[in-house]
């Protein structure tokens, strides 16, 4: 009877811990690491996800020029042909029946096409032994194939003994087994590329302003609001916080669409800066300026109105006898603010700072509905060109794998920064016990 | 008697034949539709319709076929639909139909998403030998027919007639447009100081002189080819880079902006108030797509289209290059599924819906173009002043942008390049000489750059 609680108390614990663990396995290891994996890979529509089959094609033998392989083979595969030999007539007699085979015979034996469409036409001159169905009339033109262009194979072994059966030199599989793959590879030219580019550079650089300002914004503006709500009446203030939070409870979408409203060269600000003789003009695309203000405002009012919630009820747990004990001692509301309120605010806005970092880094829903990096790339922050990358390509091809090297690069940086962050403010002093419990 | 038994055999076997419980096939199609809008309906009826012939044909034959179609539509916009198919295709359960830009066969049949049309049908029969031979070359892929066209195209470019006129244009002068256009003597050079004279008289405002579309699109293509740049290179099937040509082509979006005929700013308008205002006479010139003829007459309500708008080939830039224009014809693809058979029905549901008359259909209704040789006999299209004239005038000229795997990416950084230059954030020379770093390190030997 004793003895037994120790463990049911654990598998309860690791119960009501599990759910947790799901979430984070799922939604924050999982993406990490499948970011990771992808980011090796050249992953990219084409080459699909699941895996690939063997494929020679035409626009392959142009990639296998530059290769190792002999003229004989390429030139085998470039000159891919249906003949009707024996050994095709063969398989026409075993496919359908032997007077078939005959009558095809003494039409076309030793005749070479070019396509299987014109061994289709030839198969048309059947006249006593007829193929009365476009299917079958297919089938019968493949089994004069001599090479494995165009064929489509599951399994690599089926791909190599197909290249056996048509002749090709054994020296040349591993060459053509390697270019027919249709699936993706492990490869470092994904991060080769990225340093490679001066365009990372410019991302990187368009990132570091608009994290820098934005959170700047972010911190500075939450704290400005918090104080001075602080000093108003509780219902004034409630009122002032409630209006600054509308930018985090409004529907992206909806809220940038105001932000439309307000700057396109139609808009508002247009309209009354007329009255003054200013010609409208597009204030958020005009120039890269213009975008940069307009992206900084628009992620900085969302963020500032968390900042807002955030040090307002950190002020509140300021003692109110420590405020009213200064204004004993003649303070004024800066000294109140600068010796009392900002120091007791220390945690807050590590806390913030950290945290808005982190997910200015990685976002990037606002610059696309606003500018999508425009004016001609001015506003493209990292994460944007990852999306653009990995997600958005007229052409059809999407980069996955590099998308996903973009994506790594952020990984990467959030952890280092976390781990500075942590450092630079001394987190476990932080989260220490009050020294008057140890 | 002995013939009469023989025939007795015969017919008792034909009766048994038909009285044996024939082959029965219920399916069920989808066809999943990407960039289109109710004018486009036809790209999802015409399976339907093509689906009811069928199953005629199949009963003829003794064989019972059921074929339900389902289509879909309603996408968010091309992203939300190729991640769509892919995304579904990966899970296998990707529809059966699809129509999409013909740039997507190069990386769907790569991946093997698609499987080529010519597995399942005689292109020796009508309709699909009644095609226009480059339609059909442009739904194929390294010598394999995977897909067929489901409509044309082209992007023409457009004049106000009334802004003509006000910058000294006779109605002859106007008539006479697209001829010189598209004999080269009307070049961007003219289109720059006719767009400036509009400005600077006061008809058009600031910024309307010329009106670009306002987001990437194929037409950007089409001044790279103005200008003498050339997108694949017809030997090799290699991607090219003309670095002189590239460059004039962002020059002139320099040039543009610096005459006050386009807004700097111009990129990222909002579409619905760039087709009013191009439909309404707000710009002087403009481009647009065969299609926009459907918008500007309906939603935009201009009811004397041909009374106010000329239309002609993109010009020439210079003397290096010719007048063009891109077609960018959307193709119907079967998708690899399970069954054999449920391929085979697809194909056969396309062949049919690409027939002449349900065709023109889809044509008419949506302002497109036509798709085969014999859509002249169908009076309905036959009589359609746009799709006559627009035939006439454009497609004979027309080319479209290359199967490529890369191609994505030559367009992506072609444009980025573009809007780089046209912002002045870069200027055309840095702006290419970054092109051909990024495209040289991303294409590498599936590159030339001349």
């Amino acid at each position: 009877m004793p003895r037994t609680s120790k463990p049911r108390f654990n598998w309860l614990g690791f119960g009501f811990l599990a759910p947790a663990m799901a979430v984070v396995m799922l939604f924050f290891l999982a993406p990490v690491i499948m970011t990771a994996f992808f980011a090796f890979t050249n992953m990219s529509t084409s080459t699909g996800i699941t895996g690939g089959d063997y494929l020679l094609s035409q626009s392959d033998l142009l990639g296998l020029e530059n290769k190792d392989i002999s003229p004989e083979t390429l030139d085998a595969l470039n000159n891919a042909e249906y003949r009707v030999d024996d050994a095709g007539l063969a398989r026409l007699a075993a496919a359908r029946d032997q007077a078939t085979a005959d009558e095809f015979r003494t039409l076309h034996y030793d005749a070479t096409f070019a396509s299987r469409r014109d061994v289709e036409r030839a198969l048309k001159d059947l006249r006593t032994n007829r193929i009365r169905k476009t299917r079958d009339r297919k089938d019968a033109a493949e089994l004069f194939t001599t090479s494995v262009m165009d064929e489509r194979f599951d399994e690599e072994s089926d791909f190599r003994s197909a290249l056996a059966a048509s002749g090709i030199n054994q020296a040349d599989h591993d060459t053509l087994v390697q270019e027919a793959y249709t699936g993706w590879i492990w490869t470092t030219e994904n991060i080769e590329l990225l340093t490679s580019l001066s365009s990372s550079w410019r991302y990187a650089m368009n990132t570091a302003i608009y994290v820098a300002f934005t959170l700047a914004f972010n911190v500075g503006f939450g704290l400005f609001l918090a104080i001075s709500t602080f000093y108003l009446s509780p219902g004034v203030a409630a009122t002032f916080r409630t209006i600054w939070f509308l930018p985090r409870v409004l529907p992206p979408v909806l809220y940038v669409l105001m932000w439309y409203w307000l700057t396109w060269d139609t808009g508002i600000i247009s309209t009354l800066a007329r009255y003054f003789g200013i010609a409208p003009r597009n204030w958020m695309l005009d120039t890269g300026t213009n975008a940069w203000i307009v992206v900084i405002l628009i992620n900085g009012f969302v963020g500032a109105s968390l900042g807002m919630i955030l040090f307002s009820s950190a002020i509140k747990a300021i003692p109110a006898s420590m405020l009213y004990a200064s204004e004993v001692d003649g303070a004024n509301r800066w000294q109140q603010v600068r010796y009392i309120i900002l120091p007791q605010l220390r945690w807050p806005i590590l806390f913030t700072s950290s945290y808005q970092t982190l997910s200015l880094l990685t976002s990037f829903e606002y610059i696309l509905l606003a500018t999508d990096g425009g004016p001609g790339g001015t506003t493209e922050v990292w994460a944007l060109a990852a999306y653009h990358t990995a997600l958005n390509n007229y052409g059809g091809n999407l980069q996955y794998g590099l998308g996903a090297a973009y994506a790594l690069v952020l990984v990467v940086i959030g952890i280092i920064t976390s781990l500075l962050y942590l450092r630079f403010f001394n987190f476990k002093e932080l989260v220490s016990k009050p020294r008057i419990e140890q | 008697m002995k013939h009469f038994t023989l025939g007795t055999t015969a017919l008792v076997a034909a009766l048994s034949a038909f009285a044996l419980p024939a082959a029965s096939k219920d399916l069920t199609v989808t066809v999943w539709a990407g960039g289109s809008n109710d004018a486009d309906a036809y790209r999802i009826d015409n399976i339907k319709a093509a689906a009811e012939i069928l199953s005629r044909e199949y009963a003829i034959m003794g064989e019972e076929l059921n074929i339900t179609v389902e289509g879909r539509r309603d996408f968010g916009g091309w992203e939300e639909f190729k991640q769509g198919v892919t995304l579904a295709a990966e899970a296998g359960t990707a529809p059966n139909i699809v129509v999409t830009s013909h740039m997507d066969i190069a990386p769907w049949s790569q991946a093997g998403y698609i499987v080529p049309v010519e597995d399942y049908l005689d292109l020796d029969t009508f309709p699909l030998n009644d095609l226009y031979p480059n339609l059909l070359e442009i739904a194929a892929y390294n010598d394999i027919q995977w897909g067929i066209p489901q409509d044309a195209e082209s992007r023409p470019f457009f004049f106000w007639k009334d802004t003509m006129r006000g910058i000294g244009y006779s109605d002859a002068d106007i008539a006479a447009l697209p001829g010189r256009v598209a004999s080269g003597e009307y070049t961007f050079e003219n289109v720059l100081q006719d767009a400036k004279k509009a400005v600077d008289m006061g008809i058009v405002e600031e910024g309307y002189g010329f009106y670009p579309r306002p987001s990437n699109g194929p037409d950007y293509a089409q001044f790279y080819q103005s200008f003498g740049g050339v997108l694949q290179d017809p030997e090799t099937g290699k991607l090219v880079l003309d670095r002189e040509s590239m460059q004039e082509f962002y020059q002139f979006f320099v040039d543009a902006v610096e005459a006050k005929i386009t807004r700097k700013n111009h990129l990222g308008t909002d579409w619905g108030q760039w087709y009013t205002e191009v439909a309404n006479g707000k710009a002087a010139t403009w481009h647009g797509g065969t299609w926009h003829y459907a918008r500007y007459t309906g939603k935009e309500g201009n009811e004397d289209f041909f009374g106010t708008i000329e239309f002609s080939l993109i010009p020439s830039g210079d003397g290096n290059g010719r007048p063009n224009t891109i077609t960018h014809p959307l193709v119907y693809l079967v998708t690899d599924q399970s069954d054999d058979q449920d391929e085979e029905i697809a194909a056969q549901l396309i062949k049919i819906a690409s027939g002449p008359r349900l065709n023109s259909l889809h044509a008419i209704k949506s302002a497109h173009l036509g798709i085969g040789q014999q859509q002249s006999n169908i009076e309905l299209y036959a009589n359609n002043q746009w799709a006559a004239e627009a035939t006439e005038r454009l497609l004979s000229a027309a080319n479209a942008q290359p199967n490529h795997l890369g191609y994505g990416a030559f367009s992506e950084a072609m444009f980025k390049g573009l809007e780089a230059s046209w912002t002045g954030a870069q200027s055309p020379a840095d702006a290419v000489a970054e092109l051909e770093t990024e495209l040289r390190a991303k294409l590498g030997d599936d590159l030339i750059v001349r």
